[in-house]
């Protein structure tokens, strides 16, 4: 018994190295064919890096609208996805009955589950009908993609939010309602704020999540070269499509190497809006349980 | 003179997972009494007290038979009516339980919460109330200088103070301990037992011991279950 309780620990232990040598062999790959194209040059080109960020001249040899695009991408899949995401998680753990519940998890697993592309090909379909029955002048577009993104990534975050509130013991569920705390309050102001990390955890996965996809991007909106997004009826450039145009197109090592610097960059941003994620977290946690 | 009931069961049968806890209790409680509730594990006790501030109803699968009247304002009240609300029963009905189970909040804000959640209480006179809550149960001068600080990092003890502090918090009539010493050391235990005393004064408590010397320090009255029937009710003199 032992000895089997030994090689488990030793298995558990080989796979958590093996996971994270795999993880550092990844960003170190990309270090080294990607450093070489580092610097601001890659970003913003030959526009004064100034000039670019107060959008006084366009960026034309840099991947500064693709950041732009990316971010704004990111940022408005996430508005949509998270308060939705988060109210059905409330539903799904705190008001629904047992059989709405059973066809509720089942629907969001089967979510969960699709295929980016075809929720990439679902978002066209509506741009489509958008532009044939309202206006031309919708079409794909930054609004589409984010909404198809949020579509994408809604599971993760609902699914996320219901474990965590549902996870949390029965004595932390009663303690407020015996104070005379309404049901309303009792979510609000303590299940909720106690289960913010296993929430958060969701939505840095939808966020990893928005930032990569590249399938339902290339079908609703995303496009090779056309500047800074100016609104959300309009076409964007985004990194993920950088790196697989590039990396699909390129001519020389240079471009090869700009699309490493691309990866590069898309995981500093990841990394950013992760550490931005648990930031918020920690400051929400402490305003609702701690401040005065 | 005849004591004026506080509390009236009759015919309570609860069940929980199709299990009957409790059946067919019915009892009345004096007003301004401590009574203790006592018997076996598993006869009830815990649950009967869920059954006076309808907190079982957070509880899946369980189901209540019967009904239950408190007194408040001179007059009875079904507390399972639909005119009643269950957040009104709670702010009058204090419920303190066996594992202290302060919210990972600051120490003012366990205490304080209440109060926020029922509104309408200016600032200062929420401090104030804060500070005479935790007086009252001999925690001020342990906490005043941090009261900004986890209530999770207090000793078990001062976590069940703090937790009867934030039940008192409402000035509530009726109070429901369960075991509230249980996890505590000798002098904390009589450090409750005094202010309990000194409680009920102001409100009627009902509390379950295992403890038969606590009981007979403290109780006017003794009531005992045994799998979820009222076997016997003694008063003290």
């Amino acid at each position: 018994m032992r000895v089997l309780e030994q090689a488990v620990v030793h298995f558990s232990r080989l796979c958590g190295i093996i996971l994270l040598g795999a993880v550092l062999t990844v960003i170190g790959y990309l270090f080294v064919h990607g450093w070489s194209s580092l610097g601001l040059s890659l970003i913003f080109g030959a526009t004064p890096p100034l000039d670019a960020l107060l959008m006084k001249r366009h960026v034309f040899n840099g991947l500064f609208p693709a950041v732009a695009g990316t971010l704004s991408l990111v940022a408005l899949a996430i508005c949509w996805a998270v308060p939705m995401g988060m109210a059905a998680g409330i539903y799904l753990a705190e008001y629904a009955g047992p059989k709405i519940k059973a066809i509720l998890n089942l629907f969001f697993d089967i979510m969960a589950g699709l295929p980016s592309i075809v929720v990439g090909l679902f978002g066209f379909a509506v741009a489509v009908f958008l532009n044939r029955r309202f206006s031309g002048a919708i079409h794909p577009c930054l609004l589409i993609s984010s909404m198809a993104l949020a579509f994408l990534v809604l599971p993760y975050i609902t699914r996320t939010t219901q474990m965590a509130l549902e996870g949390l013991p029965l004595s932390a569920r009663m303690t407020a309602l015996s104070l005379g705390a309404s049901r309303l309050q009792n979510i609000v102001r303590v299940l909720v704020p106690q289960s913010l990390s296993g929430i958060v955890s969701g939505i840095i996965l939808a966020i990893g999540r928005c930032a990569e996809d590249t399938a339902v991007i290339m079908l609703t909106g995303v496009v090779a070269s056309t500047g800074v997004p100016r609104s959300l009826l309009s076409h964007y450039e985004a990194l993920p499509f950088y790196i697989y145009y590039i990396s699909a197109q390129y001519t020389n090592s240079e471009e090869l190497a700009s699309g490493y610097g691309a990866a590069i960059i898309l995981l500093c941003i990841c990394l950013v809006l992760f550490l931005l994620a648990f930031a918020i977290r920690k400051r929400i946690s402490y305003h609702a349980l701690y401040r005065a | 003179m005849d004591k004026t009931v506080k509390i009236r069961t009759e015919n309570l049968c609860f069940s929980y997972n199709g299990r009957a806890i409790l059946c067919n209790s019915s009892m009345d409680f004096a007003d301004g009494e401590i009574t203790a509730i006592v018997g076996p594990s598993g006869s009830g006790k815990s649950t009967f007290l869920l059954t006076l501030n309808r907190l079982w109803e957070a509880i899946p699968r369980c189901t209540l038979q019967g009904a239950v009247e408190m007194r408040f304002n001179g007059r009875y009240h079904d507390i399972y009516g639909r005119d009643y609300p269950v957040t009104r029963l709670r702010r009058q009905v204090g419920m303190v339980f066996q594992v202290p189970n302060p919210l990972p909040m600051s120490i003012y804000k366990n205490v304080a919460f209440p109060l926020q959640l029922k509104g309408g209480v200016p600032k200062e006179n929420m401090r104030s109330r804060v500070e005479e809550c935790l007086r009252q149960v001999r925690l001020w001068d342990e906490v005043q200088d941090r009261l900004h600080a986890s209530a999770l990092d207090l000793s078990g003890g001062q976590q069940q103070r703090l937790c009867i502090a934030r039940a008192l918090i409402l000035r509530p009539e009726v109070l429901l301990l369960d075991e509230p010493t249980s996890a505590l050391d000798h002098a904390a235990a009589k450090a409750i037992e005094r202010l309990l005393l000194e409680l009920k004064r102001s409100c009627t408590i009902l509390l379950v011991s295992h403890y038969l010397d606590q009981v007979s320090r403290i109780a006017d009255s003794v009531v005992e279950l045994h799998n979820g029937r009222l076997v016997s009710k003694a008063e003290y003199d």
